[in-house]
């Protein structure tokens, strides 16, 4: 290796810079990217999800002339930890050009310089995101974004499960423990740190709390054992009705999920609000499931896309990321038929002929009353809510 | 060719190839592991108390009960015309990858699975507790049933040797003439002769079964889980500080297997002194117990008979609710999905078919030049490659690999396959190789027959059903690498586990179960033909 860890660090640095000078140039970039293979890192762990992004890796190609690959991954981590490896190895040309993340892989990148940008505000397509409307497009986990990740889609905290079975779904994390205690064993959630698991453990904190003012802010120690006693109190009362007497709990959300479909659970949940929806479709789950959310909002946040310092097809990568915010590509993502993931754009942004291409339509398992999306509380609540989680449930 | 040229060339070629990568990525991993900070967060996480013992628990016990069904089975079939079929049963068994199998038992013993279905139904399924229990015996029986296949093979190939078997039968008529009885003459005679050969195949189904991931978060506990299925959390997240612990937990858990190994050492030459009085006494009469063997296997096959169909009919199955037997939708999908993306099914078959075959090179060029006393470093290093966590090595393979500018080629990615394989092909051969009685060579120079000569038309021979069965473990360990060359594939590249692991993290059953039966399909022809090229021209007088 012929590069210094400290020439290649000048560089890191300076290329926020270039970021800057290219921004006058879209054209520029698109020229530059002409040609280029992007190397896209993404969850693979879906079918629709994998067919939608090679209909976008035909798009590009057609269009743009950019070849776009994706590398399939079981978990982001790993991408995160790859890319770590490469920048301490020095290697400017790294294996990852686009990487699709969130939430503590975000941070983590962020946080030890491994991402190219700022990029988004250059992107001709980021004008339509609505940021006002939907603030997690601006803090991801409460982790300000500062242009280093391109918004892409939307998911909200949904529970699912048979109407045939369930007369009428809990609206509240109270009325979920009524509910567990009608229907003892039938209901379980995924065992924290497993990040569905997590987001029901926020969802109980966000409804229990006394003043979610808190939420959005650091907090120590001291201060969350104080703040989470009426969360822990409900814990300690829905427990004994849980799948197992709240003593085992599943592994993962795909476990919930199909224990669900098997008879066993009467309730499954997911973070995709149209996950339900794609079942039915599919044939995994039956015509008569329905989703639904709490009646005063569930956790909510926005995915993304981002590009690491050491990329290759830098230019290319940009431009893949435009168009995955283009109303075009983003109303076809949003289409329960395609993959069903909610938009980040704000319709009332685009020009009416875009505005149509997102008319929605009732779908057998798509949500009935979409409720509030609730902002995550700050990243600092992660390992204190599983601290606590383990201590008192963990052995 | 016994020293100078062959002897440096072999060490050099097996440094080079496999233990520079290999002293890499454990001099990283001791890097990572060797940290004050992770080591007090891993001894204050709370599940630690359980979650180690459980491990050992889990693993020791499977590897017993797979151990005496092995056994059992061989004392009960061998020499009669039903143990050359029992074989097929065998590499249908072997082939069928771990996950798998524990996604198949665990359909059938689970509350809502096939087993209640048929024989409790109702309209909602019973609270049994009988997968994922507190005690892990549900994952105790998996181990046991998916490593008995494993150890019959490894048995197998060593009665199926040309030096072994016909020795073995002259013993069994000898014990007989003295008036023991066919289970007296086992258990006395044959079986210690043959587990000492087989010590480090049992070994390192010990080690998987304490350090088993896939299986474990399928069936095994939750609260706590086996430590390595915390360990692999940790290693897994994207935080630095916390793959730290996970290394920490990864060095903790190797500590604890040398600790516990060296304790079943003492305790078996302990015992060794006791039993040395039952072992020299008799004659007894004791006799082979037929009936329960044959139920036992009876009993086995019939259980993967039974995952296997479940598999099936779960790559077909879209709705598949309790108590139905059926599924309510079929959806061909998954199979559709496969069939359409042919390319990483015949990258994975080059690569296993090239890496097996280095391999069997390598480790056959190692046990025939070097001598024996080099073995004890070599054993150790594959044994401490198998015994840490795939994913706590990659991260320094990986950074090796980007130095030399490997990451992304195909050659890092055939180096990435080979480690692996390398050190289960060492494993399998060195017992045979070790053991081989020396005085074929006394008879051959008598003759005057050169090395060469007598090593294709003597040795080898003879030992043909170690090597094939050596090439058949190589190859289908190559076919299911996951990490770490996913990480050096670097995504230029896809075989078929990284195809099926990735779609298999959305928890689709039926991609994981048509995958799963996909990844088993290639394995079962290896072990087919291995057996057959293996199986012993001599109809040995026997009874």
């Amino acid at each position: 290796m012929g590069i210094s860890r400290r020439l290649f660090l000048a560089l890191a640095a300076a290329s926020p810079l270039s970021a800057h000078s290219w921004a006058a140039d879209w054209a520029a970039i698109e020229a530059e990217a002409r040609g280029q293979t992007v190397y896209f890192n993404a969850w693979a762990g879906s079918e629709t999800i994998n067919a939608y992004i090679a209909w976008a890796g035909q798009q590009v190609a057609q269009r743009f002339g950019i070849t776009l690959r994706h590398v399939k991954i079981a978990d982001t981590a790993e991408v995160v930890r790859r890319v770590r490896d490469e920048v301490k190895a020095g290697k400017l040309e790294g294996s990852v050009d686009l990487v699709w993340i969130n939430g503590e892989n975000f941070r983590a990148m962020k946080a030890d310089r491994l991402l190219f940008g700022p990029f988004t505000e250059t992107l001709p397509n980021y004008r339509y995101v609505d940021t006002d409307g939907k603030p997690t497009t601006l803090f991801d986990f409460a982790e300000g974004v500062e242009g280093l990740e391109s918004p892409w889609g939307m998911a909200q905290l949904t529970f699912f499960g048979d109407g045939a079975k369930i007369a009428a779904p809990p609206g509240s994390m109270v009325e979920f423990a009524d509910f567990a205690k009608a229907n003892p064993g039938r209901v379980t959630y995924p065992a924290p740190p497993d990040f569905h698991g997590t987001t029901f453990l926020k969802q109980v904190l966000v409804e229990t709390v006394a003043d979610p003012t808190i939420l959005s802010v650091a907090v120590g120690k001291d201060q969350f054992m104080a703040v989470a006693q009426p969360m822990l109190a409900l814990l300690d009362r829905l427990h004994p009705y849980l799948w197992r007497e709240g003593r085992q709990f599943p592994q993962s959300q795909a476990q919930t999920k199909q224990m669900l479909a098997d008879g066993e659970l009467l309730v499954a949940l997911t973070f995709n609000p149209n996950e339900p929806a794609n079942l039915v479709a599919s044939g995994e789950l039956p015509s008569s499931t329905i989703a639904w959310q709490h009646r005063n909002g569930t956790i909510g946040n926005t995915h993304f896309v981002a590009i690491p310092i050491n990329a290759r097809a830098r230019a290319a990568a940009q431009v893949v990321a435009n168009f995955l915010l283009s109303p075009e590509a983003q109303a076809r993502k949003a289409d329960l038929r395609v993959w069903g993931d909610p938009t980040v754009l704000a319709i009332s942004k685009l020009a009416p002929g875009d505005a149509k291409l997102f008319a929605a339509s009732a779908v057998q398992g798509g949500v009935s009353l979409p409720a509030l999306a609730i902002p995550e509380p700050h990243a600092s609540f992660v390992p204190l809510i599983e601290a606590a989680w383990l201590d008192r449930y963990g052995a | 060719m016994r020293f100078g040229v062959a002897q440096s060339f072999g060490i050099g070629l097996v440094a080079f190839l496999w233990g520079l990568p290999l002293a890499a990525s454990l001099a990283a991993f001791a890097a990572t592991a060797l940290d004050f900070a992770a080591w007090n967060s891993l001894l204050h996480h709370p599940q630690l108390p359980e979650a180690l013992p459980l491990s050992l628990w889990t693993g020791t016990a499977g590897l017993a009960a797979a151990l005496a069904a092995a056994l059992l089975v061989t004392m009960g079939f061998y020499g009669t015309a039903h143990w050359q079929k029992l074989q097929t049963s065998t590499a249908v068994g072997l082939s069928i990858p771990h996950l798998a199998f524990a996604i198949g038992f665990g359909f059938l013993v689970m509350p809502s699975g096939f087993l209640a279905r048929l024989f409790v139904g109702g309209s909602e399924p019973p609270q049994w507790v009988t997968a994922q229990d507190p005690l892990g015996l549900a994952l105790i029986a998996c181990l046991a049933l998916k490593e008995t296949p494993f150890l019959i093979a490894m048995i197998w190939s060593v009665l199926a040797q040309g030096d072994v078997g016909p020795a073995l039968a002259g013993h069994w008529r000898s014990a007989r003439s003295l008036g023991h009885g066919a289970g007296s003459v086992w258990l006395r005679v044959l079986l210690p002769q043959i587990v000492a050969r087989l010590r480090w195949p049992i070994a390192i189904v010990w080690v998987y079964g304490v350090t088993v991931v896939d299986m474990a978060l399928v069936i095994g506990p939750t609260q706590p889980p086996t430590l390595a299925v915390i360990v692999w959390a940790d290693l897994n997240n994207a935080a630095e500080d916390i793959n730290a612990r996970g290394s920490a937990g990864a060095m903790l858990m190797t500590l604890a297997l040398a600790a516990a190994a060296a304790l079943a050492w003492l305790a078996v030459s302990l015992a060794g002194k006791k039993m040395r009085r039952f072992m020299t006494g008799g004659p007894s009469s004791f006799g082979v117990p037929k009936t329960s063997t044959t139920l036992l296997t009876a009993a086995m096959i019939a259980i993967y008979s039974l995952v296997l169909f479940t598999l099936s009919g779960m790559s077909l199955a879209g709705y598949w609710p309790y108590p139905r037997l059926v599924p309510d939708t079929v959806r061909f999908a998954a199979w559709q999905g496969l069939i359409a993306n042919g390319g990483p099914v015949v990258l994975s078959l080059m690569l296993a078919l090239t890496s097996s075959a280095l391999a069997l090179g390598l480790v056959v060029l190692w046990l025939e030049a070097v001598p024996a006393r080099w073995d004890r470093a070599l054993t150790i290093s594959a044994v401490a490659s198998l015994t840490l966590p795939a994913i706590a090595m990659a991260s320094g393979q990986y950074r090796f690999f980007l130095e030399l500018h490997l990451t992304g080629t195909q050659l890092g990615l055939f180096l990435a396959h080979f480690i692996p394989v390398f050190a289960y092909v060492f494993i399998v051969l060195k017992g045979p190789f070790r053991t081989f009685d020396p005085r074929f060579q006394a008879v051959a120079h008598g003759l005057n027959a050169g090395a060469l000569r007598f090593w294709v038309s003597v040795k080898a021979p003879l030992l043909k059903a170690a090597i094939a069965i050596a090439a058949a473990v190589g190859f289908s360990v190559s076919m299911v690498q996951f990490v770490p060359a996913q990480l050096i594939a670097a995504g230029r590249f896809s075989t078929l586990p990284m195809e099926a692991v990735t779609l298999a993290s959305g928890g689709s059953r039926s991609l994981t179960a048509a995958y799963a039966l996909a990844l088993a399909v290639l394995p079962m022809f290896a072990f087919l033909l291995a057996q057959m090229l293996g199986h012993s021209r001599w109809r040995l007088a026997w009874n």
